[in-house]
C-alpha cells in the first residue's frame, strides 16, 4: 500500500500561539484515519497546515511521497487532494452547479460526474440552478462534500462534515465515504466530534490534545470508543 | 469560585492598561501643546501659515479614521462638511457686517448645516438592506453637490472664484497657529479616549459584524448616524477656522478630490491607529506645500509612488509599522474579569404565549420554504424543532426574529406583534437568537464580546473601560464549563469553531432573554460540553420560566431536554407532540432518522 499522507514532527500555530506540537501521522492509500479531540486542540489547524493555508514552524508534510511544505493550496488541489473546510466553504453567490464545477478537475466532463454525486445527494441535481447561499445549513454541508467528491480525489481532508446534518444523511454519508475508499482507494483524513460516525468508517484513529497526539489505535478494535471517550472527557 | 480560572491567567485589567495609557496621553498632549505654543518662535512665517492648514487637516483625518478605520464607514464627504463650515463664515460676513452676533451665528450655523447634511446622508446611506459601499457613494455625491451649489450661487457665493478679502478675526498668524495646534491636540486626545473606551469597542463590533450587534439589541444605524453627524460638526469647525484664518475660500475646499485625499492620508498613516492618520495628514500636507514650490510637477508623482509602495509593502499603513519598532517582547493580554449577577427572575408574566405564530409563510420567489405555520409556545416550555435538512427550520427562526423576513402571517413575542420591525426591536421584546454557524466578533476579545452583549443592560461608557463584565448565572456556567473563562483576553478569531459556538451562546444568555431561539447550539461541541449546555437550558426553562425554541439534530439530546417536539417537513408542521409521541413515530423514522432508500449501488 502506498502512502497518501505523511505528517512528521509538524509544529504550527498562529503567530506566537503554538497550536500543534510535533505531530506525526500517516494515512495510507485506501485508508481512513479519524482525528478526534476536544475543541481548540488543534484539529482544524492540522488540516490548514497540511493544505498550506498556515505556515509550518517545523516538520514535514508529504502527499503521495512528495514534500509539500511551502506549496500553495491550489497546487495541492491539482494533485487530487480535496479539502472540505468547516467554515465558509461555499460560494454563496454562485449556483449549486457552479460550486460543483469549481471542484471538478480541468479535463473531466461535468454531466457524468454530476450524475455520480447526485446519486448520493439527489437534491443537487434537482436544484442545480439555485444560489448556494439560499440552501439550508445542512444542504450546504452536503454540497461541500459533493464538491470534494466530484473530482474523484485520492486524498480527502474532511473537517467536521456531520455538523448540522440529519441522522439519516449522516448514515448515508458514512456509506458514501466507505464506498469511495474501497472503490477508488481514496485516503481520508477525517476530523470529527461525532465518535460513532468516525468509528463507523475509520480504519485507525488518533486523539489530539493540546496539539499533541495522545492516543492512537485501530478503530475496529473493541474498546476504541471508550478509550477515545476517556480522552475527550478529561 | 466564579472566576478562579480567570484570575490565575496572567491578564491585566482594562483600568490598569488605561491608567498607563492615559498618563502617556496626558504627557504627550502637554508636550504637543507646548510645541504648538513655541512653534511660532522658531519657524519661519511660510511654514507657520502652511502648518495652520495642516493641523486642521490632521484633525479631520482623525474623524475619517474613527469613521473608516474603526467603524468601517468609508466617507468621502468630509470635504463637503469642511466646505460648509468655511462658507458659513465667508457668506455671513460678506452679507452682513463682521460683528460678534453674526460671527457667532456662523460658528453655530455652519456645523448645524453640516450636521443636517450628515443626517440626510445617514438616512439615505445606512438603510438595513444597502451594502457598505452605498454610504461611500452618497458621501461622494454630497461633495459633488456642494461644489455645484457653490458654482451656481453667482455673486452670492462667488461662484468658481470663491470669496476673498472678507472681514475676519483680528488674530495674528502665530495666534492661529496656536489655535489650530490646540484644536488638533484636543480632537486627537478626545478621539483617542473615545476609541479606547467600551463604546469604542462597539464601533469595531459594528465594523466586524453589524448583524450580530443588531441581534444584541443595538440600533447600529443610529450609532453610525450619530458618528457621522459628530464628525461633520468637528470638520465644519475646522472649515470655519480655515476661512477665518485664510480669508480666501474657494469651491474646491469641498470637492471630492480633497475628500479622497483625506482617505489616502488615513490609509498611509495606518487606519485604526488614530495618531497615524493625524501625523500623516499633517506631514504630507506640509511637505507637499514645500515640494509643490520647488518641484511643481514631480511632487504629485512622488506622493503617488510613496502611496503605492506603502500599500504594497505595509498594507496596514505606516503607523502600525512604526509602532512595531517600539514594541518589545510580548504584550500581555488585557481583559475584564467576570462577575456573577444576582439571580433575577426574567420570565414574562405567563399571561400571554411567549411565542405566537399564526399562518406564517415564507417564499423565495416561487420557492415555498414555509407554508402556513401556526403554533404557540409558552413560558417554561423547551420546544425542539426537528426535521430533515432543508425543511425550513432556520427560515422559521429567521421569521421569528426579524419582521422583514416573512412573506405573510403574524408573529408575536411575549404578546408584542413584531410587525415589520428590525431585529434590534424584536430583541427588545425579550428575544435572544443564536445562529447556526458561529456569529461573533472576530476582532474583539472574549471579554469584550460579552461586554457588548450586555450593553443593553449596562450602558457602554464613551470614556472609560469597565473592569467587570457582569454575567447572569447561565452565561457564567457556559463560559466556565467550556474553558472560555481562561481565554477572556483571547481574540475571538483565534478561538476554535466549538469555542466560538459556546461564546455566541454565552453572549445570547448574557442578554437575559425571556424567549430563546437556538439554532444548533451545541454543534461542534464535545459530548460532555453538550450535556452541560443541555442542563443549563433545562434549568433556565424550569427555574426561570424561559421559553426556548431549539433546532437540533442529535435526537438523543433532544429527547433528554425537550418538553415538546415540533417536526417540520418541506416547510410545513407535520407533527407537534410530546417527546414520546414524536420519537416513536413512524413518520419521524421515515423522513428523518432512518435511511428510507439505500443509495443505489
Amino acid at each position: 500500500m502506498s502512502e497518501a499522507l505523511a505528517v512528521e514532527t509538524l509544529t504550527s500555530g498562529y503567530g506566537e500561539a503554538m497550536v500543534l506540537r510535533d505531530v506525526n501521522l500517516r494515512v495510507m492509500a485506501g485508508e481512513v484515519l479519524a482525528v478526534l479531540g476536544k475543541n481548540g486542540m488543534g484539529k482544524t489547524t492540522l488540516l490548514k497546515t497540511i493544505m498550506g493555508f498556515l505556515p509550518a514552524y517545523r516538520g514535514r508534510v508529504s502527499i503521495f511521497s512528495k514534500p509539500t511544505i511551502g506549496e500553495p493550496p491550489h497546487h495541492l488541489a491539482g494533485r487530487a487532494v480535496a479539502y472540505s473546510p468547516q467554515e465558509q466553504a461555499i460560494f454563496q453567490e454562485l449556483t449549486v452547479e457552479e460550486n460543483l464545477k469549481l471542484g471538478l478537475g480541468r479535463r473531466a466532463r461535468f454531466a457524468p460526474e454530476l450524475k455520480r454525486v447526485a446519486a448520493f445527494f439527489p437534491f443537487l441535481a434537482e436544484r442545480r440552478r439555485q444560489l448556494a447561499g439560499t440552501l439550508s445549513g445542512g444542504e450546504q454541508k452536503m454540497l461541500i462534500m459533493a464538491r470534494a467528491l466530484i473530482a474523484r480525489p485520492k486524498l480527502m481532508l474532511v473537517d467536521e462534515i456531520t455538523e448540522g446534518l440529519q441522522p439519516s444523511i449522516i448514515l448515508r454519508l458514512a456509506d458514501v465515504l466507505r464506498r469511495e475508499k474501497s472503490a477508488n482507494g481514496t485516503a481520508i483524513l477525517l476530523i470529527e466530534q461525532n465518535i460513532s460516525f468516525a468509528l463507523s468508517i475509520a480504519d485507525r484513529y488518533a486523539v489530539l490534545s493540546r496539539g499533541e497526539v495522545v492516543d492512537e489505535g485501530d478503530a475496529r478494535q473493541p474498546g476504541a470508543d471508550t478509550s477515545i471517550a476517556e480522552h475527550l472527557s478529561v | 469560585m466564579p472566576d478562579s480560572a480567570a484570575l490565575a491567567y496572567p491578564v491585566r485589567l482594562p483600568s490598569q492598561r488605561s491608567r498607563i495609557e492615559r498618563r502617556l496621553l496626558l504627557v504627550s498632549s502637554i508636550v504637543a501643546l507646548a510645541l504648538a505654543a513655541a512653534g511660532p518662535l522658531v519657524l519661519d512665517t511660510y511654514s507657520i501659515s502652511i502648518l495652520i492648514r495642516s493641523f486642521l487637516y490632521g484633525a479631520i483625518a482623525v474623524t475619517v479614521d474613527i469613521l473608516w478605520g474603526f467603524t468601517g464607514i468609508l466617507s468621502f464627504g468630509q470635504a463637503a462638511f469642511f466646505g460648509i463650515g468655511a462658507y458659513a463664515l465667508g457668506l455671513t460676513v460678506t452679507q452682513y457686517d463682521f460683528t460678534a452676533p453674526v460671527v457667532t451665528a456662523a460658528l453655530i450655523g455652519g456645523p448645524l448645516v453640516a450636521a443636517l447634511a450628515a443626517g440626510i446622508v445617514a438616512w439615505l446611506g445606512f438603510g438595513p438592506k444597502v451594502s457598505p459601499l452605498y454610504i461611500s457613494v452618497i458621501t461622494l455625491v454630497l461633495s459633488v453637490i456642494f461644489v455645484q451649489v457653490i458654482y451656481s450661487g453667482g455673486d452670492f457665493t462667488g461662484s468658481s472664484s470663491g470669496l476673498s478679502n472678507f472681514d475676519t478675526f483680528d488674530i495674528s498668524v502665530e495666534g492661529w497657529f496656536r489655535i489650530a495646534g490646540a484644536f488638533l491636540v484636543a480632537v486627537t486626545a478626545a478621539g483617542w479616549i473615545f476609541v479606547r473606551s467600551d463604546f469604542g469597542r462597539l464601533l469595531v463590533a459594528i465594523r466586524e459584524n453589524e448583524q450580530r450587534c443588531r441581534y444584541c439589541g443595538i440600533g447600529t444605524v443610529r450609532v453610525k448616524a450619530v458618528l457621522l453627524i459628530g464628525s461633520a460638526v468637528i470638520t465644519a469647525l475646522a472649515g470655519f477656522a480655515y476661512a477665518g484664518y485664510n480669508d480666501v475660500i474657494a469651491p474646491d475646499l469641498g470637492n471630492f478630490q480633497f475628500g479622497t485625499q483625506l482617505v489616502i492620508w488615513v490609509a498611509l498613516g495606518g487606519r485604526g491607529t488614530l495618531i497615524g492618520p493625524a501625523v500623516a495628514a499633517v506631514l504630507i500636507d506640509f511637505i507637499s506645500a514645500w515640494l509643490s514650490g520647488s518641484l511643481p510637477f514631480i511632487w504629485q508623482l512622488i506622493i503617488g509612488l510613496v502611496f503605492i509602495v506603502v500599500i504594497v509593502l505595509l498594507p496596514q499603513g505606516l503607523g502600525p509599522a512604526v509602532a512595531d519598532l517600539f514594541r518589545r517582547g510580548r504584550t500581555r493580554s488585557v481583559a475584564a474579569r467576570l462577575a456573577p449577577l444576582p439571580d433575577a427572575d426574567v420570565a414574562g408574566s405567563g399571561a400571554v404565549p411567549a411565542i405566537q405564530v399564526e399562518r406564517v409563510t415564507r417564499n423565495y420567489g416561487s420557492l415555498h420554504v414555509l407554508q402556513d405555520i401556526t403554533f404557540t409556545a409558552g413560558a417554561g416550555e423547551l420546544v425542539s424543532l426537528v426535521g430533515p435538512n432543508g425543511a425550513g427550520k432556520t427560515t422559521l427562526i429567521r421569521c421569528l426574529s426579524d419582521g422583514q423576513e416573512r412573506s405573510a402571517g403574524r408573529v408575536a413575542i411575549e404578546g408584542n406583534p413584531i410587525g415589520r420591525l428590525p431585529p434590534e426591536a424584536c430583541v427588545r421584546f425579550g428575544l435572544g437568537r443564536k445562529f447556526q454557524t458561529p456569529n461573533v466578533f472576530d476582532a474583539l476579545t472574549v471579554a469584550e464580546s460579552l461586554r457588548i452583549a450586555r450593553s443593553r443592560q449596562e450602558r457602554l461608557s464613551v470614556i472609560r473601560t469597565a473592569d467587570e463584565v457582569r454575567l447572569p448565572a447561565a452565561a457564567m456556567r457556559v463560559v466556565q464549563a467550556t474553558g472560555l473563562s481562561s481565554q477572556l483576553g483571547t481574540t475571538v478569531k483565534h478561538l476554535s469553531h466549538g469555542a466560538k459556538q459556546a461564546l455566541e451562546l454565552a453572549m445570547v444568555l448574557a442578554m437575559e432573554p425571556r424567549v430563546l431561539l437556538l439554532d444548533e447550539p451545541t454543534a461542534g461541541l464535545t459530548k460532555s460540553e453538550r450535556s452541560l449546555i443541555g442542563e443549563v437550558l433545562v434549568q433556565l426553562v424550569r427555574n426561570h420560566g424561559l421559553c426556548i425554541l431549539l433546532i437540533e439534530h442529535d435526537l438523543e439530546f433532544v429527547r433528554e431536554i425537550s418538553s415538546r417536539i415540533i417536526v417540520l417537513h418541506q416547510g410545513s408542521i407535520v407533527m407537534d407532540g410530546t417527546v414520546e409521541e414524536v420519537t416513536n413515530s413512524e413518520l419521524v423514522r421515515t423522513i428523518y432518522t432512518g435511511e428510507p432508500h439505500a443509495v443505489a449501488a
